[in-house]
């Protein structure tokens, strides 16, 4: 080779790293608090309250009481535990489209749990994603979120989950397809995709706002299911919590977008639905966001949600351009008025859904089963209204259990496609027209 | 200590704020006309009118209907239009095992109260949630359409 010819092609690989790594970092994207804009400071060189750790009336707790606060905020045990399954001790399948993974036990067991994982195993695996044997984790576990974790809070976490009672149970093993079942790969996707760094104040906000950053991203990850997703499977924060789909269910918009985000709820809707997982007018929490509410928010200090609300009220407005611009007002009291096309679905609703949500759509029984006003119905892909039908919903209410029945082993997948077309057309603005194989791919993403 | 209006009249009793209706009839009032069917309001045994209108008892927490008038199986004879299907369940016999015809009763007095000559599909709307496993069905929605008609004559 020519020195002239080694330079065109030394030049050639140059122009494809450079060009690789721009594409690289253009993916990735933005962090998900960059949007605030304000200089950011290390912790400790801070001057406001501090905004970690747990609420102010906790602070002379013990390590695991802090932790067991911490651990809830985190949402630990929904993910590691497996449907009437022990807590924490793992099992819970995650069908992804290229196989299952399942969550791992976090009891204190020191054959099958994390009852041998030093401090630094347990902040590199909840922080960096690194197994206590060098291997990586999948991303499922939210390490790119935990990661802005302080040492103090992760070990406090680790705590408590070793003052709980070991767990004798191994999961079972994943079923992923190849290229995933490789996890040395997940090096590159964790070098890009997690900062693997600590959260850091933005002094230009409140320290009431960083308080909540803290909250929303180092610990309830709230962005893991309300983010859409990059190239990469990793979170898009240019379009941080527009609203994605994630393991059968829709996690909406909360944008403060004034139309298909939370732009024109009050700050008390936002407190009362994180806080009971019902807002008047707007719906109730059902699926993950119901179970993160019975789990995680409804245990959280009312100075904590308020936080977290002050701080979503601040993420860029991105609009949903498939969802409609007016949310449908009640139904007609009677039958005949309203949506009449579509006879299966009416049967269906008729039979199995009437007796509690009403021809209106305004429950006589209780206002979490009122379908008005919230954006479930008035999904044109009716997402969360097929799946509430297949998996129903069980939660627990400052008013006692509250529980709706799954249909999915009731119902046929034509039927149960019918009866959601009928109930986002009849209660919604825009009815939907998802079909019986949209239904089947619905039910493959909850199944456990 | 709470009140209702039961069948038009007061009855006291304690019970928590989140103890459904059907329980606080059956349990603490011994009005066990009222039946336990599913307990999530799927069934329609347990159907009684809350200002008139079919409400299903089994999830309907006792808070929620304070100051409100209910009506159950034992007092629904004493309105026109549930004496007229009274009397047409017994005219046409539709009951067999009986367990869910009282609330088959309550369900089809509510409807004809808001709709006097209901056609099929108004039955079906009304009617549709209230199973019964003799399958006496085709006889309630004769005795509805009878009691429809005996409010012509």
């Amino acid at each position: 080779m020519t020195p002239a010819a080694r330079r065109i092609l030394g030049s050639v690989i140059l122009i494809g790293v450079v060009g690789a790594a721009g594409a690289a970092l253009y993916v990735r994207g933005p962090g998900p608090m960059a949007f605030s804009g304000g200089p950011k400071v290390a912790l400790a060189d801070y001057k406001g309250p501090n905004p970690t750790g747990v609420p102010a009336n906790m602070t002379s707790a013990s390590p695991i009481e802090r932790g067991e606060y911490l651990a809830r905020a985190a949402d630990c045990m929904v993910c590691h535990t497996a449907p009437g399954g022990r807590e924490y001790a793992g099992g819970f399948a995650f069908k992804l489209p290229f196989g299952t993974l399942y969550s791992t036990n976090i009891t204190p067991d020191k054959e099958t749990g994390i009852g041998n994982y030093t401090d630094q195993q347990f902040l590199d695996a909840v922080r960096s994603g690194k197994r206590h044997d060098g291997a990586r984790l999948y991303p499922a576990m939210p390490y790119t979120s935990y990661t802005y974790m302080t040492d103090a809070d992760t070990l406090a976490v680790k705590a408590y989950l070793f003052s709980l009672a070991p767990v004798r149970a191994a999961p079972p093993e994943n079923t992923l397809a190849f290229p995933f079942n490789q996890r040395w790969a997940m090096t590159f996707w964790s070098a890009l995709f997690n900062p693997d760094t600590r959260f850091e104040p933005d002094t230009s906000q409140s320290p009431e706002w960083n308080r909540g950053a803290y909250l929303v991203e180092a610990l309830a990850h709230c962005g893991e299911c309300h983010t859409p997703r990059n190239l990469g499977f990793a979170l898009d924060n240019r379009k941080k919590f527009a609203g994605a789909l994630t393991a059968g269910w829709r996690a909406f918009n909360i944008t403060s977008d004034k139309t298909t985000g939370l732009g024109s709820w009050s700050d008390d809707d936002v407190v009362s639905y994180l806080s009971i997982g019902h807002a008047k007018g707007h719906g109730t929490a059902s699926g993950p966001m119901g179970e993160a509410v019975d789990h995680s928010f409804s245990k959280m200090a009312p100075t904590d949600i308020k936080a977290m609300v002050a701080f979503l009220r601040t993420v860029p407005a991105v609009p949903s351009p498939d969802l409609p611009a007016k949310l449908a007002p009640p139904a007609p009291p009677s039958h005949r008025d309203g949506m009449t096309a579509n006879a299966l679905g009416k049967t269906v609703f008729q039979g199995a859904c009437v007796s509690c949500h009403g021809w209106t759509g305004e429950s006589a029984l209780s206002p979490m089963a009122t379908l008005t006003g919230a954006w479930a119905v008035n999904d044109p892909g009716a997402t969360n209204v097929a799946q509430i039908v297949i998996s129903g919903t069980k939660r627990h209410t400052p008013q006692g259990a509250l529980s709706m029945p799954a249909f999915g082993k009731s119902h046929s997948d034509t039927e149960i496609a019918a009866v959601a077309n009928y109930v986002t057309a009849r209660f919604g603005s825009k009815g939907s027209q998802i079909t019986a194989s949209d239904v089947a791919d619905l039910r493959k993403q909850t199944e456990q | 200590m709470a009140n209702l209006n039961i069948n038009g009249e007061q009855k006291s009793f304690d019970a928590p704020e989140d103890m459904p209706l059907l329980w606080v009839l059956r349990d603490i009032l011994g009005m066990t006309g009222t039946k336990f069917g599913c307990g999530v309001a799927l069934c329609g045994a347990c159907t009684v009118h809350i200002d008139g209108k079919a409400v299903r008892s089994c999830l309907l927490p006792v808070s929620a209907v304070s100051g409100r008038a209910i009506t159950t199986i034992e007092g629904v004879g004493t309105t026109p239009v549930g004496a007229r299907v009274q009397k047409a369940w017994l005219d046409l016999e539709v009951i067999q095992c009986g367990y869910c015809q009282s609330g088959q009763i309550m369900s089809a007095a509510a409807l004809l109260a808001a709709t006097p000559t209901p056609d099929d599909s108004d039955i079906d709307a009304a009617m549709a949630g209230n199973i019964c496993r003799c399958g006496t069905y085709v006889r309630v929605r004769e005795a509805i359409k009878h009691a429809a008609s005996e409010r012509q004559t």
